[in-house]
């Protein structure tokens, strides 16, 4: 654990009566601001999508209003100065920011010019420049890769190459915006120890993100914002004790363990503070009692075999072997999740199962027929696939004609069966107002319902994978796309998720196929999985919150039952 | 993981060492020198001396090369063909069976030499040079930074476009075809194609463009480099000894060859 350097009641950042306006928006995205970051603080900045978190990061590098143009009014000063008279390139000696997607912040092609860039264009010395690319890259621990070329980094190690990059600077204030969206849990925790050890040495940190478990009780301040008003400021525990359900109600995600207290709380059954650490959480609930474990209500095996792989291995032609003897059996009805680190060899498998790649060695077998005798458009109609980006697979101008394209494709041409089919399917996802929209208009939670009505819409696909359903989406837009995912299992369509949201894992998932380095290293259900700290390790997973509240009642020796997936199960399972 | 065909490939040999300006006159004077040449011949020599630097001198993969041949292929037999079918011929000779005007034939060649040429000349540039030397090397020559960054930036950025297209590619092949006739269906695939990579591009250059200008870039009129630019002797032994390669070449198809 990093111990907290001490934050000064020195504001670095003022916000005073600011109102922000995007160019062309006809409201705005931040309404009448006050805030303060104090000198050496760690901030929490946390909302609903599009409540105006990224904005907010943007106008505290002078981007905005500088660059994007828009209406300013009130006043936003960092370090002394205000952003909107002091130019964007001055203000980079003040703010340093971690954009979403760090590979696009890139500038140069290899590691040790990355870090060196801002530096540069800050005209310092080169002798000082090399050594801070020299510390800033010891400090993410990738000396090791400074002469390796940015394009071949993975997804760990680019984000913390653009850590690296904004830490060279030496800003006092370092703003980070979900910088772990789509990190797998172990990666995502060691970037979150590099944010706390910053904050350890001084630095001010503003970080946007929506995995607050490792965060809440180390922040000093917690903003929340929500349709560009600020909802509350103030220190976590504060913010949480008056505000928690509020935050829940935006859709927000909150630690496992302090949404279980907030419930307790709403039903008057606990009395001290909402807990925020699985430590915490542990000691308030010590003297809980819990009903006897029940049954599993499903216990039943499904037998019929969709998909079943054996031996299988794929290497790319630069002679990566992406996959290594990969067996598994995917059966009707199931909810799978494939799961592992960066890199495992999870999105390579599903492009096989689409039809995309061929094994190498090995065969899958796909609805009776093996895999080499299928044609991409013929196994189309039985597997669907929904893009990490839905962007990629929209080819027409409205929504519309998107679902009619899917009709078509699949040989469906009587206008009235089209007409009722998209009308239905508009209505079901609940973006009938959007029908003439541009697909790629739509918000991120409307383009993933696209995605997925455009490749189910012609009711033959029998399995239906979703690359990371989560990625994007904050805790509402997550919930309606689950529910529509196991609406579509009711009705029989088999599903496979690939996730690194291990929370979605434990509450929604029969079974788990875990990869490392290209091989399954576990197939079983997230009991099992859970249970065993080794195989989560390897897997670069880590347990969820309540997983780990469970465990630490466990060692108190309190009876806690089986199959306590969510929170709900949780609360529901205390006497 | 990516397999682009078009990007450094950092790997030390002989060709990678030499400093990014020796290799840009090069190309230059490839370039130039091709245009000298009168034959199917020469320009033949000069193919194959260009195709012995990229395997002994340069060691790119037989992979690579492959992988971005039908770039070559598609653009020289393109013109190949215009040529044969638009040259008038007062001779004809077979060919596979076809008979085609030999002045047509000759000249299609030469268009298809003189391109494969050219173009395998800037692919070898591509593969062996990293673009930060160009830039700090175009600096070091008086261009002022911003100007070179932006052919920096524009290089930097094709093998990302490269995956992007790949992306899109994969997604719309498990759509399937809708009822249209596989021309109409194609061209609707390309327009989409283009659409995407645009929107995304423009999205994503924009994403850049702010990321740097937070980082400083353009705060002052110049920068500081941690790496200088240095001209390499390699570099400048490359450039002579191609000019008298160059040099041969002309003098031999002009007086010595039959």
């Amino acid at each position: 654990m990093t111990r907290n350097a001490p934050s000064t009641d020195k504001p670095l950042v003022q916000f005073d009566q600011v109102t922000y306006q995007h160019y062309g928006k006809p409201t705005p995205a931040l309404l009448d601001v006050n805030l303060t970051v104090r000198r050496g603080s760690f901030t929490l900045l946390v909302g609903p999508s599009g409540s105006g978190k990224s904005t907010l990061c943007m106008l505290l590098n002078g981007i905005i209003p500088q660059i994007l143009g828009g209406k300013l009014n009130g006043k936003v000063t960092v370090d002394g100065q205000d952003i909107s008279k002091i130019p964007v390139q001055e203000l980079a000696k003040s703010t340093g920011m971690l954009f979403q997607d760090p590979e696009w912040m890139f500038a140069t092609l290899k590691v040790e010019d990355e870090v060196a860039f801002g530096p540069e264009n800050l005209r310092r010395n080169p002798t000082e420049i090399l050594e801070s690319v020299e510390q800033s890259l010891n400090y993410v621990g990738m000396e090791h890769l400074r002469k390796n070329l940015v394009w071949a980094l993975s997804g760990g190690q680019t984000q913390k190459l653009g850590l690296a990059s904004v830490i060279a600077m030496g800003t006092p204030l370092i703003v980070l915006d979900e910088p772990t969206a789509n990190l797998d849990p172990a990666t995502t925790h060691s970037v979150h120890e590099l944010i706390l050890r910053l904050r350890g040495e001084g630095r001010s940190i503003v970080l946007v993100t929506k995995d607050l478990d490792e965060f809440m009780a180390e922040a000093d301040d917690m903003i929340l914002l929500d349709k560009g008003r600020v909802i509350a400021q103030g220190a976590p525990r504060d913010v949480i004790n008056t505000y928690g359900n509020k935050i829940l109600e935006l859709g927000v995600w909150l630690p496992e363990t302090t949404e279980i207290g907030l419930r307790l709380k709403a039903e008057g059954k606990l009395k001290k503070d909402v807990p925020i650490t699985v430590e915490e959480a542990v000691d308030v609930f010590a003297n809980a009692r819990f009903k006897p474990s029940r049954p599993s209500e499903n216990t039943e095996r499904k037998e019929t075999v969709l998909i079943h792989a054996e031996d299988v291995e794929f290497t790319y032609g630069n002679k990566f072997k992406a996959l290594r003897g990969v067996s598994f059996d995917i059966r009707q009805g199931e909810l799978v999740a494939i799961v592992g680190q960066n890199g495992a060899g999870k999105s390579t498998l599903s492009k096989l199962l689409v039809g995309l790649q061929k094994p190498t060695h090995g065969e899958i077998t796909m609805f009776g027929r093996k895999a080499r005798q299928w044609k991409v458009q013929d196994l189309a109609t039985q597997i669907a696939l929904v893009f990490q980006n839905p962007e990629h697979q929209f080819l027409c101008d409205t929504v519309r004609e998107e679902l009619e394209y899917s009709l078509l494709a699949q040989g469906i041409d009587d206008r009235i069966i089209i007409n009722q089919r998209v009308k239905n399917m508009l209505e079901r996802l609940e973006i009938s107002e959007t029908s003439d929209s541009h697909p790629f208009s739509l918000s991120a939670g409307a383009k993933r319902r696209l995605g997925v009505a455009t490749m189910l819409i012609a009711g033959s696909a029998r399995l239906l994978i979703v690359d990371e359903p989560t990625y994007g989406q904050d805790r509402r837009l997550t919930e309606s796309l689950m529910e529509l995912i196991n609406n579509l299992r009711q009705e029989g369509i088999t599903i496979l998720m690939i996730t690194h949201d291990m929370r979605l894992v434990d509450a929604h998932i029969d079974r788990a196929i875990v990869m490392a380095n290209g091989q399954k290293i576990f197939d079983g259900g997230p009991d099992k999985l859970f249970q065993s700290p080794e195989l989560l390790q390897r897997a670069s997973l880590r347990a969820t919150t309540l997983r780990r509240l469970v465990d630490g009642l466990r060692e108190r020796d309190i009876l806690v039952p089986d199959g306590l997936n969510t929170v709900a199960d949780f609360v529901g399972a205390m006497q | 993981m990516s397999e682009h065909s078009l990007r450094y490939i950092d790997n030390g040999s002989f060709f990678t060492r030499i400093d990014a300006l020796s290799k840009l006159i090069w190309v230059l004077l490839v370039i130039i020198a091709t245009f000298q040449l009168g034959s199917n011949e020469a320009r033949g020599i000069m193919l194959a001396f260009i195709v012995l630097i990229i395997l002994l001198f340069a060691r790119v993969p037989l992979k690579t090369i492959w992988q971005a041949m039908p770039i070559i292929l598609i653009m020289g037999t393109l013109l190949f063909i215009v040529n044969i079918l638009t040259v008038k011929s007062t001779s004809f000779i077979t060919i596979a069976g076809y008979t085609v005007g030999e002045q047509g034939y000759d000249r299609g060649l030469e268009f298809f030499l003189r391109i494969t040429i050219m173009v395998l000349a800037s692919f070898l540039f591509i593969w062996t040079t990293d673009i930060r030397d160009l830039m700090t090397g175009l600096v070091h020559i008086g261009m002022p930074y911003r100007y070179a960054f932006s052919i920096f930036l524009a290089l930097r950025f094709l093998p990302i476009v490269q995956q992007e297209v790949d992306a899109v590619k994969a997604a719309h092949a498990i759509r399937g075809r809708a009822s249209y006739s596989p021309i109409r269906h194609r061209f609707r695939l390309w327009q989409r194609y283009m659409f995407t990579v645009i929107v995304n591009g423009l999205r994503k250059a924009e994403n850049t463009a702010l990321a740097i200008e937070s980082r400083g870039f353009g705060a002052y009129p110049d920068r500081t480099y941690t790496k200088s630019f240095r001209w390499t002797k390699t570099g400048f032994f490359l450039i002579i000894i191609f000019i008298a390669f160059a040099a041969w070449l002309i003098y031999w198809e002009r007086f010595l060859r039959a």
